[in-house]
């Protein structure tokens, strides 16, 4: 095992989700941050991106809220880590646009009374185990390797559409996830349905969408032989697992897939203790498949 | 009004409408050749009356108000498919925006109120807030829509997983956001804002 030689140091932006449905990506972030010794400072006083509803019904109001957290993060150091997929993609939008559009940045100035910087590079947390950190240094850092455990890597849409905006990997073939998972000694599997949607926020307005498009999901991953489904966003967790329960009844069909969130897996393989990564905060417990892979 | 034969001329077409919504969006809508790459990659397409390539073949025949009217724009979750794979760089995605937009300001007759109301609750949360607080959106959703049962048992589950939180603190800084939500209000009136 070889020392990590630079300390790399990142502003954090949690987003509302990480603070409440999603504890446990936000729990896992830190533990495994923390276990591969990667500072992150929480941005004080952010406030919600927006999501999908702003940029929806008024484009003007997203980009200003995007435009306000950016300007908050400018106070602490280091490029801005993102986990929430819907938070990541709507900062990256605002930064593209604003760069692009010299009269929305205006506005945006006006909104915000306030300049807006642009600087600052925005990452998913993606980004940062597989390229700042490195596959090579992450693989080193493994103390528990996830051996034997089948996994689907689930991308949703933000994370990687549209082209140009997250720069995050290819827009419809990318491989970051899948790459992470066997630097940690897991197994991802094949399968059809990693870029599709899962119905997102019709889970408030309209919940038979998220039935329809999570149960398709979650059919792709049985079919491909996945004990459990990995995911990098809040909204897709929550309709994959919370949601799960009521497409078993719906469909009559029994998948019990546990649903974890990307930081999940890579703490649990840098050693993290299980009771520190929220297990108890997730609907389909994910222990008793750990348990029968030795992995707890 | 959508199975009505479509006469078109100088009277039955809106080409105004095309060009705010070319000039919202910042995409193209007469560059579409239909060859429908959109609708066929559109997970929502099963939920809307005109799927994604005859909305835009609707605006290219300046009948916008016929989009309007239905509830394909607030069937659209998003998720950027179209705009991906469209071969002449159309921002389908973009365009739903704003038409989303158009129909929001105009307050105009659509079929689709439940996403327009989740849209409005979450938007008030934050300038209430600073930031979600989604058990009052969860029940603030059923009170104004009227399904007071609706996913009933999921939420004392998801309090005991400790996933809702039962109280909310504000930001210390919410005059901010209030500031941002008042500053556009008054650009618009002024016609200066988008």
């Amino acid at each position: 095992m070889t020392a990590h030689k630079k300390h790399l140091n990142y502003s954090f932006y949690p987003g509302c989700s990480l603070h409440a449905s999603g504890r446990e990506y936000d729990i896992s972030t830190r533990a495994a941050f923390k276990a591969l010794n990667v500072g992150l400072k929480e941005v004080p006083e952010w406030f919600c991106c927006g999501a999908t509803p702003a940029h929806n019904v008024d484009e003007l109001l997203s980009l200003s809220l995007c435009a306000k957290n950016l300007s908050l993060a400018e106070k602490v150091e280091g490029d801005l880590a993102v986990a929430c997929a819907a938070c990541f993609s709507r900062l990256k939008t605002t930064q593209h646009h604003l760069k692009q559009d010299d009269n929305k940045r205006k506005l945006v100035e006006i909104a915000i009374d306030g300049p807006t910087p642009l600087g600052k590079p925005v990452k998913h947390i993606l980004e940062i185990l597989a390229r700042d950190l490195g596959l090579p240094h992450l693989e080193e850092s493994v103390k528990k390797p996830l051996a034997g455990l089948k996994v689907a890597c689930y991308y949703g849409c933000l994370l990687t559409r549209p082209p140009g905006v997250p720069e995050l990997d290819d827009c419809e073939d990318p491989r970051i996830m899948e790459d992470i998972l066997r630097a940690l000694g897991a197994e991802p599997v094949q399968w059809s349905h990693r870029m599709e949607c899962c119905g997102a926020n019709f889970t408030l307005s309209r919940p038979g969408v998220v039935l329809m498009l999570s149960g398709a999901i979650l059919e792709s991953a049985q079919l491909a032989g996945a004990d459990c489904i990995m995911v990098a966003c809040p909204l897709c967790h929550s309709n994959l697992d919370v949601r799960q329960q009521g497409i078993e009844e719906k469909s009559s069909s029994a998948y019990d897939t546990p649903i974890f969130y990307i930081t999940q897996l890579v703490a649990l393989a840098m050693g993290v203790p299980s009771d520190k990564l929220g297990f108890e905060s997730v609907i389909v417990d994910p222990r008793p498949l750990l348990k029968q892979k030795t992995l707890l | 009004m959508k199975n009505k034969l479509m006469h078109l001329s100088n009277e039955t077409m809106n080409l105004s409408f095309v060009k705010k919504v070319e000039a919202l969006s910042g995409s193209s809508v007469r560059r579409c050749f239909q060859c429908g790459k959109c609708s066929a990659g559109c997970p929502m397409s099963a939920f809307m009356e005109h799927p994604p390539n005859r909305v835009v073949r609707l605006l290219q025949l300046g009948q916008g108000e016929r989009v309007l009217a239905g509830r394909s724009i607030w069937y659209c979750a998003s998720c950027e498919t179209c705009t991906t794979r469209c071969p002449n760089k159309v921002d389908l995605a973009a365009i739903m925006d704003a038409l989303r937009k158009l129909s929001w300001d105009a307050d105009g007759p659509s079929k689709e109120s439940y996403v327009q109301l989740a849209n409005r609750l979450f938007i008030e949360n934050i300038r209430t807030y600073g930031r979600q607080y989604e058990l009052r959106l969860g029940a603030a959703f059923n009170m104004k829509s009227g399904q007071f049962l609706k996913d009933l048992m999921l939420g004392p589950k998801l309090l005991s997983k400790g996933k809702l939180k039962m109280f909310h603190s504000k930001n210390k800084n919410i005059a901010e956001i209030e500031g941002i939500f008042r500053r556009i209000e008054e650009m618009r009136k002024k016609g200066e804002a988008l």
